[in-house]
């Protein structure tokens, strides 16, 4: 089956994020496609290139990237949910005249409405909310 | 049938208590990390209802040094039978 | 419920205003749901039923809150507002003193609506 996941809470703060990769690899373990992880919510804060975690923790940005080499799995973060959240990327940060920006591929930014395309040509779209 | 995860415990959140009212009577319910801590009892209790179709995630049952204290009514699975339960249930209502 | 069909969207919202984003950002999805031409079913249930009560105003810094967007919901085609019942009631409230005109669902009812809908989002 073709998965999607729905990931709405931010890494270190709560659990959701962390169930979601231990998820993920599960349902890839057993042969399924994961196709897409969908980050609403404080979800966006998994897509910050900036995140430095000490080295002995799990570095969820990392492991989101690696899913997405080596399993072509698509990273979406909600355009509205991140901007206002200050995690935008290159084109955003130019646009809005900030120095930095902490989005950069593979993931990408994209409008709620993909969220909703991701839940009809997917098999299953699961939640993981804090 | 539908699969209901639910990360709040029953002591702490009326969560529980809306799931449990959400759900059919062939649903299953999916305890999850602060979740499980209802899949101890007393707060097991809480599940009666449903007795059968309750299922508490292992490893965080493990983590928080619950494994051997679950209520035998309730089914542990570990993360691939986690991803088993959403193979058979049709869609995933995930409660927070 | 007659027109309840399998491919229409169900938007369950929990939260209540002002506390977290949830009821605003759930609000989002079912509006965007809307304007891509998607059904959508509203579900307020537990304190989402609060998002309803007459009287909000924006916060004192100006948070714009979620009364605004409610008066929309017509404007959008979203005219299916469910309301739990004894949600209500546990809060002291009645239909009459909701924004909106809405249909009220009792307990056994409930999971009916959400066996009905083929996608589902819990916020």
């Amino acid at each position: 089956m073709n998965y999607a996941l729905l990931v709405q809470g931010a890494p270190y703060s709560q659990q959701a994020a962390h169930s979601a990769l231990r998820f993920a690899h599960a349902l890839i373990a057993r042969g399924h496609t994961l196709g897409t992880i969908f980050f609403y919510h404080d979800g966006v804060y998994n897509a910050s290139r900036l995140a430095t975690p000490p080295q002995d923790e799990p570095h969820l940005v990392e492991a989101w990237r690696r899913l997405h080499e080596d399993h072509g799995t698509s990273l979406l973060v909600c355009i509205a949910a991140a901007l206002r959240r200050g995690i935008i990327d290159e084109r955003e940060a130019r646009r809005h005249g900030k120095a930095g920006y902490a989005v950069e591929s593979p993931f990408e930014l994209t409008g709620l409405g993909q969220l909703l395309d991701v839940h009809s040509n997917h098999d299953r779209l699961v939640t993981f909310s804090p | 049938m539908l699969l209901h995860i639910l990360n709040r415990s029953p002591a702490s959140s009326r969560v529980p208590l809306d799931t449990l009212r959400a759900m059919g009577d062939n649903d299953w319910l999916l305890l999850i990390e602060d979740g499980v801590y209802g899949a101890v009892g007393p707060l097991a209790d809480e599940f009666t209802s449903i007795q059968g179709r309750v299922f508490a995630l292992k490893e965080d049952l493990v983590s928080r040094g619950l494994e051997n204290r679950h209520d035998a009514t309730i089914e542990l699975v570990d993360m691939d039978g986690f991803v088993a339960l959403t193979e058979q249930a049709t869609q995933t209502v995930s409660w927070y | 419920m007659s027109d309840t069909t399998d491919n229409s969207m169900l938007v369950v919202l929990r939260h209540a205003p002002h506390g977290s984003s949830w009821l605003r950002e759930g609000l989002d999805v079912a509006l965007v749901g809307a304007a891509l031409g998607k059904k959508v079913h509203l579900l307020f249930l537990g304190d989402g039923v609060l998002a309803l009560a007459t009287g909000q105003q924006h916060g004192p810094l100006g948070q714009k809150g979620t009364h605004p967007t409610l008066d929309m919901l017509e404007m959008y085609d979203i005219d299916m507002i469910l309301v739990d019942g004894k949600a209500l009631t546990q809060r002291g409230l009645t239909a009459d003193d909701l924004q909106l005109p809405v249909s009220l669902i009792d307990d056994a009812t409930l999971p009916e609506i959400f066996a009905r809908h083929s996608s589902i989002y819990n916020f």
